[in-house]
């Protein structure tokens, strides 16, 4: 059933391994900063980000340890205010963004049967445009000033000049300004890809959701970014030159809370739909079957990406300032097409031969945690709810759940179910699933109990409160939690570390199972991905090639 | 290749009706604004798409629903091997935004980086065009 | 029908593991009836906490069927053999019924919001018994009462928290302005807030019904001093808050 065909003709040599060993060290960097290779800057956006989850993550210990207790033991107001605004900003935009675009390059024109993305050299200066962009960012830390103090929100007018002087700010903006331009292009480059770059027989709809997703996100981006970008460049114009289009007499205020939810809340989709397609690689795998309902999968997913650009004002529920029932009917709305997401992955694991590899344990822990943070969002959905609750704990249980439990739990998930094809190693499944259990229970120890402290009546972005409110207990267990979420990192450095020497698995599916076309070539892949390729007439290529004698219908 | 602008098409529409939903319901001026210009994003690309479309008589491999792989075969396209490029476009695009913080000095130096980075970016593997040929 | 279970420990440790966290929450929420909220304390609490109640009970049910649906495979469809399952692709019943029943669920939640916000925000000057205002500044409140004079303002520091001082079971509007940045207006026992937005003059109206203190503190990051920002809501008497008002005029001259 394999066709053998024509190798794409490489067109240039690859830089020649000569293997001297004085410039190995050298050569291999010049090869990372130089490369033009989807998995390279793939590798490169998914260590990065990576990276910045640790830092963003010891800030968070930075938080909790500072709330454990009544009054200021380790920081001051104002340094905590610049803790949790850099939190907000790596978590959001410099390593979950960052880290969908990692694992769309590294994955989609493997899955698309394409040699590589569009725009191969646009596709490095994104990374590096998000590289620098970052570290101007974090850059306010080392300003005498500061940090951005003023929440990744950056309301205006705290925003300006006048409220947050110093550098700290300009950096945050600038540096922030700059990745997301990174980010426009490389949604560019992966719907171009997507529409162009597939191979033979791969049509639309045998595309894999997780290359479906991509292609949504990156036409969120499109439409998402450029509105931050426009605010940030507006509020750079306040801050430098002094000009008006923030100020408060001007209807200021208002007018920086729509454009940046604007954005914010497609951004929350950026950031979710990409995992998603994630969660519903893995759940075939995993139970031996197709996923449920492909077609009624992208249809929902397409309502989200047109749903979530007239949702926003949710987050201005408080304003007083717009239409409650045109928003929330929205919010309600879009709830929807994510609850049928939630019963095709039912549909794929029933009557299913389910076995618990660590991919999997990870895309259950997801489940069971977008769950209930989605249940919370159509809680928060209803104003005279979002009233009661808004601006406090319970907002901030409610997106960790969301953020968290689809971001970080399919991330990891992604990271074992992936790492043969990109690595060729296995990561140890014994390690893997200390990794979930201790993550699964330092999570929901952190943040199931910050609903009710918003219930009681805790603000968000507080450094301190008092013994007489009752907060105490509270934030003792959730701080106990963050310390369980933070050992829980160790086994999979661990992991890491010992599967440095793990033999190459050899084949092209260690699963046995993979569907998509990934799997069909060789772990990890050759420089243009495919030395050959089988014959496509499902979603389930892979499957097809591996296990002819099932019954695909095809589409 | 219909899907895509049947796509763009699909949201265009339903940006544009929001768009009228919420002008109606009493919406306001930066929504009203940003979700027509959505809808205007997305219609332009679905003109792109289905223009570029409708010049292409036959059914594309990718589209084909029996496409085989060897229709697929020969020259793929150009795929630069490796590029120094992209990092100096990105750093001096980084200096002039710097620049403005810093000073305009640095922002001179940012924006002159840029085009000769740019420049070169673009230009890097075109060859010279001989005497002989035509322009 | 259940499998022989391939390692019941494990299985058992994970049904457990997300099963107790959901205890210990709702557990504690159970305590009282309010889920966190006191009946009758305000206006606001009238409205809103049946809605809380019911939107918690409908979340608990649709929580509680779909962790169900998805444990139910993890526990019971188990690999057990190396045959293939059926390679379901789709079944349109289904997953009509299932786009359709959450839209009739959301749909009814959103019946019972729009006539609760309306509820909520609705102005009625006509009802209203005292004005208010309610300035926000880095870092305190200043509370006005127009009823004692045009600067009868008090004034609070991030030290001196001030006291807003509200009559039992009378209709109160609230002015909501800012000197400087976007402040937040939070009583959390009110299940109530607005934002103090600078260049906007911003409108809330209820009534307070329950004589005590409760805490009031702003909720939208304003720099530095953001978490000092706090206030004592004070429910007093009619006839106590007319003394106050009487002591306001007073000190004025």
């Amino acid at each position: 059933m394999t066709t053998v065909v024509n190798p794409p003709r490489l067109t240039a040599s690859t830089v020649t391994n000569a293997n001297l060993r004085r410039n190995r060290k050298g050569r291999q960097f010049v090869k990372w900063v130089t490369s033009t290779d989807h998995k390279t800057i793939g590798y490169m956006y998914l260590i990065t980000s990576f990276s910045w989850f640790l830092i963003g993550g010891i800030l968070a210990l930075m938080l909790r340890a500072e709330l454990t207790r009544p009054g200021l033991q380790f920081f001051s107001n104002e340094q905590y205010n610049q803790i949790f605004t850099m939190h907000g900003t790596i978590m959001l935009l410099l390593f979950a963004t960052p880290v969908f675009v990692g694992f769309a390059n590294v994955i989609m024109p493997l899955q698309i049967g394409a040699a590589d993305v569009a725009f191969p050299r646009l596709n490095m200066m994104s990374y590096w445009l998000y590289l620098f962009g970052g570290i101007m960012a974090f850059a306010g830390f080392l300003s005498p000033g500061g940090a951005a103090s003023f929440g990744w929100t950056a309301y205006a007018p705290l925003s300006n000049s006048q409220f947050s002087p110093g550098i700290g700010g300009d950096l945050w903006v600038m540096g922030l300004a700059l990745g997301g331009l990174g980010t426009i292009l490389s949604g560019v480059n992966f719907i171009t890809t997507i529409f162009t770059m597939r191979a033979p027989g791969m049509t639309m709809f045998r595309m894999s959701i997780f290359s479906w997703n991509v292609l949504l996100t990156s036409i969120l981006v499109l439409l998402a970014f450029p509105p931050l970008a426009a605010a940030f460049l507006g509020l750079e114009s306040d801050r430098l030159f002094g000009s008006h289009i923030f100020d408060p007499a001007n209807g200021g205020a208002m007018l920086w809370q729509h454009l940046f939810w604007f954005f914010g809340h497609p951004e929350v989709y950026i950031l979710a739909i990409p995992f998603f397609g994630i969660a519903s690689e893995i759940l075939p795998v995993f139970s031996r079957k197709p996923i449920f309902g492909y077609k009624g999968l992208i249809a929902a997913t397409i309502a989200i990406s047109a749903l979530s650009v007239s949702v926003w004002a949710h987050h201005l529920f408080a304003t007083g300032q717009v239409l409650l029932p045109f928003f929330s009917f929205m919010t309600f709305l879009i709830g929807v097409p994510t609850g049928v997401k939630f019963f095709n992955w039912i549909g794929t694991m029933w009557r299913g031969s389910i076995t618990f590899e660590t991919p999997m344990l990870w895309t259950m822990g997801f489940l069971i945690t977008f769950l209930f943070g989605g249940l919370t969002g159509i809680i928060l959905a209803s104003p005279p709810l979002d009233f009661a609750v808004s601006a406090s704990y319970f907002v901030v249980a409610h997106f960790h759940y969301v953020l968290f439990g689809t971001v970080v739990f399919t991330m990891f998930g992604g990271f074992y179910f992936w790492w043969p094809k990109m690595t060729g190693k296995m990561l140890n499944e014994r390690l893997g699933k200390i990794h979930f259990w201790m993550t699964f229970f330092g999570f929901h120890l952190t943040f199931l109990i910050q609903h009710w402290l918003g219930i009681k009546g805790f603000p968000r972005r507080y450094p301190d409160y008092l013994p007489t409110d009752g907060f105490t207990f509270m934030n003792e267990v959730s701080s106990v939690g963050a310390a369980l979420l933070a050992a829980s990192m160790i086994p999979f450095f661990i992991n890491i570390w010992i599967t440095r020497k793990s033999p190459m698995v050899g084949v092209d599916d260690p699963w046995g199972y993979g569907a998509s076309l990934e799997w069909a070539t060789s772990c990890p892949p050759p420089r243009h991905n495919f030395t050959s390729m089988p014959r496509i007439r499902s979603e389930r290529p892979a499957f097809d090639l591996h296990h002819p004698h099932i019954k695909t219908e095809g589409h | 290749m219909k899907t895509s602008y049947r796509l763009f098409f699909v949201l265009m529409i339903f940006y544009f009706v929001t768009a009228v939903i919420y002008y109606f319901t009493g919406g306001e001026a930066v929504g009203i604004t940003a979700i027509t210009l959505s809808g205007a994003l997305a219609g332009l690309i679905c003109f792109y798409m289905w223009y570029s479309n409708r010049r292409i008589a036959n059914v594309l491999p990718e589209d084909n629903e029996v496409g085989e792989i060897s229709d697929g075969a020969g020259e793929l396209g150009f795929y630069s091997p490796h590029s120094w490029w992209p990092l100096p476009v990105a750093i001096f695009a980084c200096v002039s935004g710097l620049g403005l913080i810093i000073g305009w000095w640095l922002t001179f130096i940012g924006v002159g980086g840029l085009l000769i980075s740019i420049l070169g970016f673009v230009t890097e593997y075109e060859r010279p065009v001989s005497s002989q040929s035509a322009h | 029908m259940p499998l022989v279970p391939r390692s019941s420990r494990s299985r058992r440790g994970f049904t457990l593991a997300i099963i107790a966290p959901l205890l210990i929450g709702l557990t504690s929420c159970a305590k009282v009836s309010g889920l966190g909220y006191k009946e009758g304390l305000s206006s606001v609490n009238d409205t809103t906490l049946p809605l809380w109640q019911g939107a918690w009970i409908t979340a608990g049910i649709v929580g509680i069927f779909t962790a169900v649906l998805i444990l139910w495979p993890a526990i019971f469809h188990r690999k057990k053999d190396d045959e293939f399952p059926r390679q379901t692709q789709y079944h349109i019943p289904i997953e009509v019924a299932y786009t359709i029943i959450p839209f009739i669920i959301v749909a009814v939640l959103f019946a019972y919001t729009a006539r609760d916000e309306s509820r909520i925000t609705n102005k009625s000057p006509v009802g209203v018994m005292h004005d208010i205002s309610v300035n926000a500044m880095q870092w305190s409140w200043q509370f006005t009462y127009p009823e004692a004079g045009p600067n009868a303002t008090i004034t609070g520091t991030p030290q001196q928290r001030p006291v807003l001082y509200l009559p039992q079971g009378e209709r109160i509007r609230f002015d909501l302005t800012s000197s400087d940045v976007v402040h937040g207006f939070w009583i959390p026992a009110f299940m109530i807030q607005l934002q103090n937005l600078p260049g906007v003059t911003n409108h809330l109206e209820f009534t307070a019904n329950k004589l005590g203190d409760y805490p009031g503190r702003c909720n939208i990051l304003c720099g530095r001093d953001h978490s000092l920002m706090q206030f004592t809501v004070r429910v007093v008497t009619p006839t106590q808050y007319q003394d106050y008002i009487t002591t306001l005029k007073a000190s004025q001259s």
